[in-house]
């Protein structure tokens, strides 16, 4: 029941746009629980965490034996959520403390595999990347995984009404109102670009890159407005508390839902979502589970093991909504589905022990008629940089081979295209 | 002295990995870090003569956090609500909002831009308020002194010429498409939308390459504003900035004691305390209906209500004292807070009175329900979350969270036992004891209060036991039964003293003490002391100190 009227497809024929979406959720799986059976490189049957996605079999490639486990660095276990997207321990500094007393950190030490790709193909539409949320809480080490480079997290927008507003706002102007309100913005965004520039003239060095950053997000915001997209505006539905805890689900699949209709009107090719945040306290009361996300995760036997995978589960069945959105958008000869790679990933392998290898990773979609769905790799401990580099060439980025810090080899995963 | 007690704490406790002398550290679950290596004594026993020279720690650039943004607006513009609920969260420097490390975004500068287009759009309806002069005898004169006098507490001191003939400018070209209210629409965006609104920024006075300089007046209006109001300056500061009014420490005392007793306090002393206690999330806080089937909206707002009056009440009303705040038997209750309490209303009952409690079952801060509450799982009492906010942020004792391979899900309901009894095994397990003996003995100390902060007498048809012990505490003897008995003592602590004039320094500065800040701290601490630890003295005290009248200069590379 999608809460959102899908529409049909704006995009035109021939060229297809490709689009990458980025998924994330929290505390770990029990990766026998995830792990499917396999013929070889063949899916057979899904595990029961997968099972939800058993319709979209074919459009899966799901990846084992990947992460970024290691041992030095600064920051550990929960704290190294960012490391799924970017493949970098995070920068030394004491702003978040890790649960050894030794080695505290920093934010992310380095761009995201999104913003990087977003940096390649976000320049044609209206929004470079658009970062979406479900109840991510405060602006912590745990509630960021975009990273517009080394020590610029990137916040979510985990209220889809805001989100809706930041999408569609403009889109009931007459072409009038819009001339006008563009013309505004764009004499007011000078002004404020050269109070930027006087103060950065003016800041100590440190303080330097904060303006910097800021004056990028207003140039980026003043070239938007020379950007349209055609789109139908879509009808949210009643208001409801997104901080609420009973209304994750309906939060996200509101979330889901501008997300397609973001990608269909080609309002952007680089999406990603972080349900909650590392270490999440969720409680998933619509499945019956009253303790927090985070106290079932370090729950060492039953029913904490079973209560895990039956959250993993329900995040499954979000891909699966995912996928048949995209899968319902009619476009060239086939669906949005078949021009968008999917990305599942975990900020743990388990959360039992914090183990960072072998993290549950799915991807799902054609990229464009690139991805061969239906299979099932496992890399035996490899650094998950691997994918990153994948994910990039996948998305036209030939050049990068090599992704993040954390990887002392280089180059794509083996055998993935 | 706190680093004793400290030594001795660690070495009484041994629990590898359990005890975190992290300095500086920024956990928005509200883990406190103490902010120099050296902890938070009170007296750091530098000779005075150390002191001669003027020293402060580096202050990183900061923006604005959401409550300084709504109260600033509501100041600034008249209009009152929750227009930050639009932005980003703020991040947090130890248990406190600040804005000091993550740069702004493309989604960030987009929420500002769409919140100024909203609140220029309302301020329309304030412009005979806004505009000092008539539009109507001559419109572009009076938008430059538009321009002039909103500039001036927008950007929280006079604009210069460029920020002022860049903005006229603009005035000027909505004014030719729409008006009047079309030029005053885009300035009021403009200003509202640049970094000298929405930073606190601090340059200090040039002093021949001195790294420590004087701030500047304007720049110690604002420090005042928005340490004692969480606010703008008001013309009142502007003023006294203006014409070298906050030069002495005289005057700077004069200008906090003027600010302590206005109204405006009060957003300040209740953005510290649901910060320090670790009450920003009772608004979303849930309990399980059936286990708690009474625990209402209405219920929550009552609570966070108690505790913002009660606070106020005490700091500006009453004798403004620590061992007040954690010991004074009333508080301010409200709607269904009464039947939680099982206090009777009181006829012609005004919710900003005081009422008296049972002295034996509520006395000071940490007997109320917004505390309990928040600090309670959802279907039972927490002696693990309520001992580690004892813990952390009334002893400044940072714990590391729990190590992975603990298994953390809470005993399951058991009618038949207590919940100190199901809690044991911390204690007996040796895995669990190096830490749990440091945060359950002071948690048990709650178990008169269930999971929303009811008071009762049996659980489990057994009589509560609420015995405990400050582990590692500085009175004589550290046993105590109850959380009443709890605060007396806690309230006789140095180091809770300590603790809380840290976490004022915290607050105060948006920013974690450096070893630059020790001959500022001990100012404050020494006044806070002579004044048998009267809250009101430790502020005043603090906006004289050398940390709060100068800046580090940060040379770069």
């Amino acid at each position: 029941m999608p809460l959102l009227p899908l529409l049909e497809s704006e995009a035109a024929e021939g060229d297809l746009p490709k689009r990458i979406i980025l998924l994330c959720s929290a505390n770990g799986t029990v990766h026998e629980q995830w792990k499917p059976a396999a013929d070889g490189n063949t899916l057979t049957t899904l595990s029961p965490v997968l099972a939800p996605l058993e319709a979209h079999k074919q459009d899966l490639v799901v990846l084992d034996g990947l992460g970024w486990q290691y041992g030095d660095g600064p920051g550990v276990d929960h704290m190294r959520i960012c490391m799924l997207w970017n493949g970098t321990p995070m920068l030394e500094g004491n702003e978040f403390q890790n649960n050894t007393g030794d080695r505290p950190c920093g934010w992310g030490g380095g761009i995201s595999v999104d913003q990087r790709i977003a940096a390649h193909v976000g320049s044609s539409t209206p929004f470079g990347s658009l970062e979406f949320g479900v109840q991510n809480g405060g602006a912590h080490i745990y509630s960021r995984v975009s990273y517009a480079d080394v020590n610029q997290p990137i916040p979510p927008e985990d209220d889809p009404y805001a989100m809706f507003d930041r999408l569609f706002a403009e889109f009931g102007q007459t072409e009038a109102e819009l001339t006008l309100l563009r013309a505004r913005r764009k004499s007011v965004i000078d002004v404020v670009k050269g109070n930027l520039d006087a103060v950065q003239r003016k800041v100590a060095a440190v303080d330097r890159v904060k303006i910097e950053a800021h004056l990028e997000a207003v140039r980026r915001i003043e070239q938007r407005l020379d950007t349209t997209a055609v789109c139908e505006v879509p009808m949210l539905g009643a208001q409801i508390d997104p901080d609420a805890n009973d209304n994750f689900p309906l939060v996200s699949r509101l979330q889901i839902d501008l997300m397609v209709l973001a990608l269909a009107c080609d309002l952007t090719r680089v999406a990603s979502l972080l349900w909650a945040r590392a270490g999440s306290n969720v409680r998933y009361t619509w499945l019956g589970l009253d303790t927090e996300h985070h106290t079932i995760a370090h729950g060492s036997d039953e029913p904490a093991r079973s209560q895990i995978v039956q959250i993993n589960t329900w995040h499954a069945g979000e891909l699966a909504y995912l996928l048949d959105a995209l899968d319902a958008v009619p476009e060239g000869d086939g669906t949005m589905l078949d021009n968008t790679l999917v990305v599942w990933g975990n900020e743990l392998a388990d959360g039992w022990n914090h183990s960072q290898q072998p993290t549950p990773l799915v991807l799902a979609g054609g990229a464009g008629g690139q991805l061969v769905g239906g299979r099932y790799l496992d890399f035996g401990g490899a650094r998950h940089n691997r994918m990153l580099v994948s994910l990039c060439n996948l998305m036209g980025l030939d050049d990068v081979t090599s992704f993040g810090t954390l990887d002392d080899g280089s180059g794509p995963l083996d055998g993935l295209v | 002295m706190r680093w004793t007690a400290q030594v001795v704490l660690a070495g009484l406790v041994g629990g590898a990995g359990c005890y975190q002398g992290v300095p500086g550290s920024a956990d928005d679950d509200g883990t406190f870090g103490t902010g120099s290596a050296d902890d938070g004594s009170g007296s750091t026993g530098e000779p005075a003569e150390l002191c001669a020279d003027p020293s402060t720690d580096t202050s990183p650039l900061r923006r604005l956090t959401r409550s300084q943004y709504d109260n600033t607006v509501r100041d600034l513009l008249g209009i009152t609500g929750n227009p930050s609920a639009q932005l980003a969260p703020d991040e947090k420097v130890g248990a406190f909002y600040s804005n000091a490390s993550a740069p702004v975004t493309e989604l960030l500068a987009e929420q500002y831009m769409r919140t100024a287009e909203d609140l220029a759009e309302q301020a329309v309806s304030n412009m005979a308020t806004l505009v000092p002069c008539d539009p109507l005898l001559d419109e572009a004169t009076c938008g430059a002194q538009f321009v002039d006098t909103f500039g001036l507490r927008a950007f929280r001191r006079p604009l210069t010429v460029d920020e002022r003939a860049a903005i006229i400018g603009l005035f000027e070209l909505g004014r030719a498409d729409e008006g009047f209210a079309g030029g005053f629409t885009l300035a009021v965006e403009a200003f509202l939308e640049s970094p000298q609104f929405l930073y606190h920024l601090e340059f200090g006075t040039p002093n021949d390459g001195a790294d420590v300089v004087a701030l500047e007046p304007y720049e110690v209006a604002s420090r005042l504003s928005y340490f004692l109001w969480d606010s703008m300056p008001d013309d009142a500061l502007l003023q006294a900035a203006g014409s070298g009014e906050l030069a002495t420490a005289e005057q700077l005392r004069a200008q906090a004691e003027r600010m302590i007793d206005d109204p405006r306090a009060a957003e300040a002393i209740a953005s510290f305390h649901l910060q320090w206690l670790k009450l920003d999330r009772l608004p979303q806080l849930e309990k399980n209906a059936e286990v708690y089937p009474g625990f209402t909206p209405e219920l929550r707002e009552a609570m966070a209500a108690e505790t913002t009056r009660f606070a106020d009440h005490v700091i500006r009303a009453d004798d403004g004292r620590l061992e007040t705040l954690l010991t004074a038997p009333y508080s301010f209750l409200d709607g269904p807070l009464f039947g939680l309490y099982g206090v009777d209303v009181p006829v012609d009952h005004d919710p900003s009175e005081p009422v008296d409690l049972d002295p034996t079952q509520r006395a000071g801060l940490l007997t109320q329900a917004s505390v309990l509450a928040t600090h309670a799982h959802a279907d039972q009492s927490s002696p693990v979350h309520r001992g580690v906010l004892v813990r952390e942020h009334l002893l400044c004792e940072p714990l590391a969270p729990p190590p992975p391979d603990i298994d953390l899900v809470p005993p399951a309901l058991d009618p038949t036992e207590s919940t100190r009894e199901r809690f044991e095994q911390h204690r007996s397990d040796p895995a669990c004891a190096g830490c749990h003996n440091l945060i359950d003995p002071l948690g048990f100390g709650f178990e008169h209060y269930d999971g929303m902060g009811a008071y009762r007498l049996v659980e489990a048809g057994k009589p509560i036991d609420a015995s405990g012990e400050v582990v590692g505490g500085d009175a004589p003897d550290t046993t105590f039964d109850g959380a009443i008995e709890l605060g007396q003592m806690l309230a006789d602590s140095e180091q809770v003293r300590t603790c809380v004039a840290q976490q004022w320094f915290v607050y105060g500065f948006g920013r974690t003490r450096g070893e630059g800040d020790d001959c500022s701290f001990d100012a404050m601490y020494t006044a806070f002391a002579a004044s048998d630890y009267d809250i009101r003295e430790l502020l005043v005290a603090m906006v004289t100190t050398d940390s709060f009248r100068h800046r580090r200069i940060e040379r770069g590379p």
